[in-house]
């Protein structure tokens, strides 16, 4: 992986190695999520070479990220002299990691037969999503830049796009027989871990508020818009009317 | 991490939904943006997205493409949006393409169904989550249901799940507030197709996984097996419907229950007329039966009496061992076990055997089989032989049989029996049958203490009645039996006489003021207005009334006379008993020919019997008396002696 970024890499001291676990495993959530986003682009009309780009990047550094993680929490839980409680703690993560690494797994076998069939090189037509913006943000995010990445090539040739997807292929291979190594190697017994989170997830911010509202009103809003709109107005035209009927009548009796 | 123990990586194990294929490259059309679909922005409160299309431009432009009218491209439309290819804007629940002004847009490559990857439920626990995450209490009842449902489950990795969704959320925010918007409604859409509400049925559902590779060899064995096991040879519809209607139109006239049978139906009428001209070695066949024969071949072999005549026009034709053999091949079908071996020698001699006596001619192939298969006889060994028999019968002799002149012989004698004029006997109703009584009674009050029932003394025995109810078998030891012979001395129970001869009897003593038809009751009240001048049991009253009447002097001859209704005028008027004058029916010219008549004629020895032993009245009467609790007519007694005549 040419990309190394060395944010999370371990440096070997024992400062909180469970806190280290936790922190590689977040970022490596977060990670797969901002992929999950990428890849819901591929394919429409916002696809181009630098969402590909984003992609690939994004990939690598999940998997640099989910290599540190492997061997970090492989390390701990074949550790005999673990003390019960941390080794639970290790666990979850353990658990949190493999089923990331699944999330990733699935999603990159989406992109690669996804990209396939829409090959950047062939111009092949493109779905209209209704997407208008870019993904550079969302990218940054995963890559935990906060300077966004110009454009490098603007167009891909198809031998390009044949090595991308040969490299993609070989990635997939790869996470596979890192899941079945972990399932080797380390053996976690799955109803033996219970979450320590709450069942509902706390909302984030207060600014989720209004996209609710979006997204719901959207269709409510739809039809009665332009009747509450109306009704508004007439009400309006109403209440004026009736102030000039009374100005009129005072008006008249003064 | 899910437990994987199936590897599917590819579609083997699954239906495959070819349809899934054809519709992404129909979607990728109408993407063109000169000839596909033609899209327009959707205004929303704060912004406008683009590529929104409406639901009547879809129809129009697959309408186009595939040349159909727009019920089809209605359907097709909204099989695409069932499938989620296109989602709606409006109303995203109800995936159906609505062919008005209603808004839709296409689903982004990333949520296209797929049958490679299953539809995880971690997947779905993160949405979920992120719906909560967005605003609290958004989940509908059935989401909140699977939620729970899934946090029970999913319990190891609940944190990560949560995790998820607040990465994915917060991911989500990176973007431009269009695209979020855009996002979400593809992912709602996404999940309202894989994960429908409750009622709806997702278009992705295909059945049952597999488990199994459905090409292994064995596998491929096993269902070939049991595909043999429940094949049945299949015809076109069109074709059997046709032998259908062929088959009810040729035997439609000779159904029974959809044409009357002539002359009538024994069940209904009570006439077997009909079983005995079409028994089956009857000498005159009916016309309907001969009609029968013209069917086909098997109709007339299967027809004893067809059977017959085939085989006189063979003996004609001097090829009478065909129909030889096929006979016997049928005996050795259907015969004993023990004889089979013996039977398929005495065959094998007399009709295969080169020289044999009944050489029939049978082709090389299937006279080799035979021989070979008589070194170990069974029930079967000869089938070949009989089929191609039977075929040759079939070809030649039959359709020579139909144009021979025994056949049109037989087809001329042939009866045709007409219908019964017979109505089906009424019943009374009660209130009639108690006026019939009643006045019954006033002719027995007018007429004085004469006994009715000893009229029958001088009437002709009546056991020429058909039916018998058994009511005297006890009695009747001698008679020799019950409905079927003709000569037995059938006791005439009077309900007996009652049933067969209403009809009759109504017909004639209408005016009379004619007898009901329980006949039973009419003897009994009889008996009964005489009670104060005579023993208690009926049996024996009428005995003795008889045996009174007797006395008075009625001589012989007028026995004859008694087999007329004078009869009724000749014993005081009015008290015609029915039982008595039952015998009165017999002579009229009856339409029906009744097979079990028995001659009128009475004996001279009858007409003198019942003045000559009163002592053998006395015993029957005695017997009478001490057995069942019917009516014994005392002349049974002389038609059991008679019963040979």
């Amino acid at each position: 992986m040419p990309l190394c970024n060395n944010k999370v890499a371990d440096d070997g001291t024992s400062a909180q190695p469970l806190q280290e676990g936790k922190a590689m495993v977040d970022s490596l959530i977060k990670v797969v999520a901002c992929y999950r986003h990428l890849a819901s682009c591929v394919g429409g009309c916002t696809d181009n070479s630098s969402l590909r780009r984003d992609l690939r990047q994004t990939r690598e550094r999940a998997q640099t990220l989910a290599l540190s993680c492997k061997n970090h929490l492989t390390a701990r839980l074949r550790d005999k002299t673990l003390p019960d409680a941390e080794r639970k703690e290790t666990e979850l993560l353990w658990v949190a990691f493999s089923s990331c690494l699944e999330l990733l797994h699935a999603d990159m076998c989406k992109v690669f037969t996804t990209v396939k069939h829409f090959s950047l090189a062939n111009n092949s037509a493109m779905v209209q999503t209704g997407i208008q913006g870019g993904t550079t943000e969302v990218a940054a995010r995963a890559l935990s830049m906060p300077d966004l990445q110009e454009a490098g090539d603007g167009s891909q040739t198809s031998s390009m796009e044949g090595q991308e997807q040969s490299q993609l292929e070989q990635e997939i291979a790869q996470v596979d027989r890192t899941l079945e190594d972990m399932e080797l190697k380390v053996n976690v017994l799955r109803w033996t871990v219970e979450a320590l989170g709450p069942q509902y997830a706390d909302p984030v911010s207060t600014d989720s508020a209004s996209l609710a509202l979006l997204s719901i009103d959207e269709e409510a809003a739809q039809g009665f818009c332009r009747r509450s709109q109306m009704f508004a107005v007439m009400m309006l035209c109403g209440v004026a009317i009736f102030a000039m009927v009374l100005s009129v009548c005072v008006v008249f009796l003064v | 991490m899910t437990i994987r123990n199936v590897r599917d990586h590819g579609q083997r194990y699954r239906p495959r939904m070819a349809c899934l294929k054809k519709v992404e490259n129909v979607v990728l059309e109408m993407q063109d943006p000169k000839t596909g679909v033609k899209s327009q922005t959707q205004r929303l409160v704060i912004t406008t997205i683009p590529h929104a299309i409406t639901g009547e431009d879809i129809v129009a432009w697959i309408a186009n493409r595939f040349k159909t009218d727009a019920a089809e491209a209605r359907a097709m439309g909204t099989m695409m949006v069932a499938f989620g290819y296109i989602y709606p804007l409006q109303d995203h629940k109800r995936l159906i393409l609505k062919p008005d002004t209603s808004l839709y847009r296409f689903q982004t490559p990333y949520f296209w169904p797929a049958q490679q990857w299953l539809v995880e439920d971690t997947d779905y626990a993160i949405y979920l989550a992120k719906r909560n995450i967005r605003k609290k209490g958004m989940l509908e009842l059935y989401e909140q249901e699977q939620y729970n449902n899934l946090y029970k489950w999913m319990n190891h990795k609940w944190d990560f799940i949560v995790m998820q969704a607040k990465e994915q959320y917060r991911a989500g925010k990176e973007r431009k507030k269009p695209d979020r918007v855009v996002f979400d409604c593809q992912e709602r859409a996404y999940w309202v197709v894989h994960r429908p509400p409750p009622g709806t049925v997702s278009a992705m559902d295909y059945g049952h996984d597999r488990m199994v590779d459905p090409n292994m060899e064995e596998v491929k064995v096993c269902i070939m097996f049991i595909q043999q096991c429940i094949m049945r040879p299949r015809v076109k519809s069109s074709v059997s419907i046709g032998a259908l209607i062929k088959y009810t139109t040729t035997y439609k006239e000779h159904d029974p229950f959809l044409h009357t049978c002539l002359p009538s139906s024994p069940w209904i009428t009570d006439d077997v007329t009909y079983w005995t001209l079409n028994m089956p070695n009857v000498e005159t066949p009916t016309k309907m039966r001969v009609e029968r024969w013209t069917f086909s071949f098997g109709e007339l072999l299967m027809d004893p009496r067809g059977r017959a005549d085939f085989r006189l026009f063979l003996k004609k034709e001097f090829s009478g061992e065909n129909l030889a053999f096929w006979e016997a091949c049928e005996d050795l079908k259907w015969g004993a076990a023990e004889t089979m071996k013996e039977k398929a020698q005495q065959i094998y001699k007399t009709f295969l055997a080169r020289g044999a006596p009944r050489w029939i001619n049978i082709d090389g192939k299937t006279m080799d089989i035979t021989v070979k298969g008589l070194a170990h006889p069974h029930r079967y060994v000869l089938d070949a032989a009989q089929t191609h028999i039977y075929m040759l019968m079939k070809k030649d002799s039959y359709g020579r049989y139909l144009k021979s002149p025994v056949f049109k012989e037989t087809q001329k004698k042939a009866v045709a029996p007409e219908s019964h004029r017979f109505t089906r006997r009424p019943s009374l109703s009660p209130i009639i049958l108690r006026q019939q009584e009643e006045e019954q009674k006033a002719k027995l009050a007018a007429s004085g203490p004469v006994d009715i029932t000893q009229l029958c003394r001088f009437t002709a025995p009546v056991p020429h009645l058909a039916v018998y109810t058994g009511i005297c078998e006890a009695q009747s030891t001698a008679s020799p039996g019950l409905m079927t012979l003709p000569n037995s001395a059938a006791c005439p129970s009077p309900i007996s006489v009652a049933i067969d001869s209403t009809p009759a009897s109504e017909r004639r003593f209408d005016g009379n003021g004619g007898p009901s038809s329980s006949h039973f009751p009419s003897i009994a009240e009889a008996s009964v207005s005489e009670e104060e001048k005579q023993p208690p049991a009926p049996k024996s009253r009428m005995a003795l009334s008889l045996s009174r009447l007797l006395r008075r002097g009625c001589n012989a001859p007028s026995v004859f006379a008694s087999l007329s209704p004078k009869c009724a005028v000749a014993s005081g008027g009015g008290k015609v008993q029915p039982l008595g004058v039952e015998p009165l029916a017999q002579p009229q010219p009856r339409r029906i020919a009744n097979f079990f008549q028995i001659k009128v004629d009475i004996p001279p020895e009858c007409r003198i019997y019942p003045i000559d032993s009163e002592d053998e009245e006395d015993d029957s009467a005695d017997t009478a008396r001490g057995g069942v609790k019917e009516i014994i007519c005392p002349w049974e007694t002389v038609t059991k002696q008679d019963g040979a005549g």
